[in-house]
């Protein structure tokens, strides 16, 4: 096991401006088999300039691995302006302490990533495999597609401990998303796939699904006209409504399914 | 500017007649001499060299194709190229920004392109694009069938007035010539509808066919370069050949003003279309290519498909409306006033697909049935059929049989019972394809006079030198090679150099002055301020394009002919 623990430098945010440091360039599969020197020297963007990791983090490597699965990148610092924490990751874990700004766990393919704060707008945009957990809320656009794409999440699990704003999963067609708090508008619009819990309460889900499960188990405010009632069902012991949509795309199309209590 | 001396190479220079001999070629001054003094010299190795390339038919810029770029972000991840020290930030694929798509002809080896649809309304967009498109000599087509002015002229049957009309849009928009874009459909689109080539539009009694007719002697009545260019009606739509070709009948017996067609249909893949509906879809491109075999006052320019995802965009309102409804992916419209219109929606062109494998195969197969390629040019109708990038696919299938077996495996296998393609044998030769990609391109816009599409003495230096020898036999060489090319020489100065761009001139902007009597163009112009005045959201007098909005111009005048 090898922890790579990288601390952002109190200088990078302390500007007036707060310059983003975009780091899709370090996660764990691209910093398997490197030396703290060649870590330290590996490409990232602040703002228009790229920079050297060492001269934006503090860096420390502690013990080996033999994958990089068994790398474990530790973030530490004032990350609310760092972007696209393991962006396209494959593998391996990386933990992020506090609140992250946009599209951490984009594209990600496998490996963990955990958040302990909030994460910003795109969490987990067009995600494929892997795991995504974030203990705080999530801003809008979780697990969504890239704006004027067709297809967001495809695979993977993605969980939030608090509340997410809007457009969780937009056109999602695979994998699945756990929502532990309240989900603001249009959870699971133009959704084909995969499956979305809301523990708290949504408003307006499923809009324009054509396939796909979607659970709520809170209230659903302003619920679609366009999904029609198929009868009840018990999940875990409790009774759900359970109803098609979404009739707006047309009767042939309308093959989601939404559970609301 | 000093002097280019190219040695060695092995030239295809159609309008010249050289078949691929071996010959040098002398720029001075940007311009091609018969010989020169104290060079710079450029080996060409005994690689294929031709003049630089000329599109008849491309969407580059103005109003829709900006609007492509706005409403397909996604379009716009792919092809990202970071600036460099020469070339600026390039992103797209099908609506490319206007810097790659300077950069990407001119790496195909091409020095002009025409924008094929210029809404006359948004012509000071479409110029400002084109000065932001670096390397390419351009010129735009006005769209002049759909306006208010041109069907009233058409209905009282003043075809005078109408001809001083057109010479007075030409002028105000820095235009090129007449486009014509599924004549009284896309004012009947304001109504919710769409017409065919005799049906009346009720709104201007006139017919399509009348107006068409009409521009083309309208058209005839200047020493005009280019013909009218016409996408004619139910673009896209079965069984549409019937119509097209009615539509070459219309203007048979009209007498060009130069040694050219009187009309050019544009994309005739879309307009080549047999069967009744999408399920007895079927290939007509070989009646089409008898008609033009069989007469010689219209020419073609394929519009061939390039599979993938692409953004389908055009002043024909109703067929793209069409297409969303086909599709159910997004869609965008616009009304240009008492002009003309426009829609955009993207599309797959996928290989499974039956109709799609049918529409592949009639692109390619007008460009193998028509006999003569001076009747022909290699297009895409950019990016409608799909992105101008695609050209060295087209090039490599017409000229290997071989590749065209195996494309045609891999398409639906309706290919075998509705098309003609796999029955075709024929396969093009370089000096072939120089012709459909280069001199037809430049004689059908009259643009040979001008110095373009040739490399006589006087021609402008826009020299293509590709990356191969004129032997190889190899699709996927000749392929690569028409992509990327081992040097694109333009005005003179070398601008691409082993596929990469290394300089990024500015290029000239073609306009024509038709030049109308003073007597018949104050009569027009009372009833064209009257249509200011009542209709347009601006004046008379804020309408034509200043000067400042073509940099580099080059004026073309088209004297009346009594």
């Amino acid at each position: 096991m090898q922890t790579i623990k990288l601390k952002l430098k109190s200088e990078v945010t302390s500007g007036v401006a707060k310059i983003p440091v975009e780091v899709d360039s370090l996660t764990p599969d691209k910093l398997f088999g490197k030396t703290e020197a060649e870590i330290k020297a590996v490409r990232v963007w602040w703002g228009n300039r790229e920079e050297n990791t060492g001269d934006l983090f503090d860096v420390s490597v502690d013990g080996t691995a033999s994958s990089a699965d068994d790398v474990k990148l530790v973030l530490d610092g004032d990350l609310s302006r760092v972007k696209r924490i393991g962006d396209g990751m494959k593998a391996g874990e990386i933990e992020a302490n506090g609140d992250v700004d946009m599209h951490c766990g984009a594209m990600m393919n496998g490996g963990k990533i955990t958040v302990t704060g909030n994460a910003d707008c795109w969490a987990g945009r067009e995600m494929h495999g892997g795991e995504l957990i974030i203990d705080g809320d999530a801003a809008a656009n979780l697990c969504a597609m890239y704006r004027g794409e067709m297809t967001g999440m495809t695979g993977g699990k993605v969980t939030v401990g608090g509340n997410a704003d809007e457009c969780v999963g937009q056109y999602m067609g695979g994998g699945e998303i756990v929502i532990k708090g309240n989900a603001r508008m249009l959870a699971g619009l133009n959704m084909h796939g995969g499956k979305i819990v809301i523990e708290g309460d949504a408003v307006m889900p499923g809009a324009d699904m054509t396939s796909g499960e979607i659970t709520v188990k809170g209230t659903v405010q302003d619920m679609m006209p366009s999904f029609k009632l198929e009868g009840t069902e018990s999940i875990d012991g409790a009774e759900y409504k359970k109803y098609s949509g979404d009739l707006a795309m047309t009767a042939k199309k309308a093959k989601g399914t939404l559970y609301v209590k | 500017m000093g002097e280019v001396l190219i040695k060695n190479g092995v030239v295809y220079d159609p309008l010249n007649g050289v078949k691929g001999e071996k010959k040098d070629i002398c720029i001075r001054d940007g311009k091609v001499v018969a010989d020169v003094k104290n060079p710079k010299v450029i080996d060409a190795e005994g690689r294929v060299v031709m003049p630089g390339g000329v599109d008849i038919h491309s969407h580059i810029a103005g109003g829709k194709v900006n609007s492509g770029r706005l409403f397909r972000p996604e379009d716009g991840r792919k092809g990202v190229e970071a600036k460099t020290k020469v070339c600026r930030m390039q992103s797209g694929y099908s609506v490319p920004n206007t810097f790659a798509t300077g950069y990407r002809y001119a790496r195909m080896g091409y020095t002009f392109v025409m924008e094929a649809a210029m809404p006359p309304l948004a012509a000071r967009h479409t110029h400002e694009e084109l000065v932001d498109i670096p390397i390419l000599d351009n010129a735009a087509l006005p769209l002049l069938d759909n306006n208010w002015m041109t069907m009233e002229y058409v209905n009282s049957g003043d075809m005078d007035l109408l001809a001083a009309y057109m010479a007075w849009m030409i002028k105000a928009t820095k235009g090129f010539g007449v486009k014509i874009v599924n004549p009284g459909g896309t004012e009947m689109w304001g109504w919710g509808k769409n017409c065919s080539l005799n049906d009346t539009v009720p709104t201007f009694d006139v017919t399509p066919a009348e107006i068409m007719k009409g521009l083309a002697e309208a058209n005839e009545k200047f020493d005009m370069p280019h013909s009218i260019h016409v996408h004619t009606n139910m673009l896209g739509h079965p069984g549409n050949f019937e119509i097209t070709k009615e539509t070459y009948d219309l203007v048979k017996d009209i007498k060009p003003a130069k040694d050219r067609q009187v009309m050019h249909t544009t994309h005739t893949q879309f307009h080549s279309y047999g069967g009744t509906n999408w399920g007895d879809f079927e290939s007509k491109a070989d009646v089409i290519a008898d008609y033009i075999n069989q007469n010689d006052h219209a020419t073609i320019d394929i519009g061939s498909i390039i599979l993938g995802d692409t953004t389908t965009m055009t002043a024909d309102g109703p067929m793209e409306y069409s297409l969303y409804q086909l599709t159910g992916r997004k869609w965008t419209n616009h009304d240009v006033e008492l002009e003309t219109g426009s829609g955009i929606t993207p599309f797959l062109y996928s290989g499974k697909s039956p109709v799609n494998t049918i529409q592949w195969a009639i692109g390619q197969e007008l460009a193998l049935l028509v006999k003569d390629p001076w009747k022909l040019a290699l297009t895409t109708d950019h990016p409608n059929a799909g992105p101008f990038i695609g050209y060295p696919i087209i090039i490599s299938m017409l000229m290997s049989k071989k590749r065209r077996d195996e494309s045609a495996e891999d398409m639906h296998k309706v290919i075998y019972d509705r098309a003609i393609y796999p029955s075709i044998d024929r396969e093009y030769s370089l000096y072939e394809i120089a012709i459909i990609t280069r001199g037809m391109a430049a004689k059908a816009l009259g643009l040979h006079e001008h110095g373009k599409g040739h490399l006589g003495v006087g021609a402008d230096g826009d020299v293509a030198i590709y990356d191969m020898s004129p032997e190889e036999t190899d699709a996927g060489k000749i392929q690569k090679a028409f992509l990327n090319t081992k040097y694109t020489i333009k005005g003179g100065q070398i601008v691409v150099k082993d596929g990469e761009v290394v300089a990024t001139p500015a290029g000239k902007t073609y306009f024509v002055t038709p030049e109308c009597d003073d007597k018949l163009t104050d009569e027009m112009v009372v009833k064209l301020k009257d249509k200011f005045d009542r209709y347009y959201s601006v004046t008379y007098n804020n309408y034509a394009v200043q000067d400042a909005y073509v940099p580099n111009p080059y004026e073309i005048k088209a004297p009346w002919r009594s």
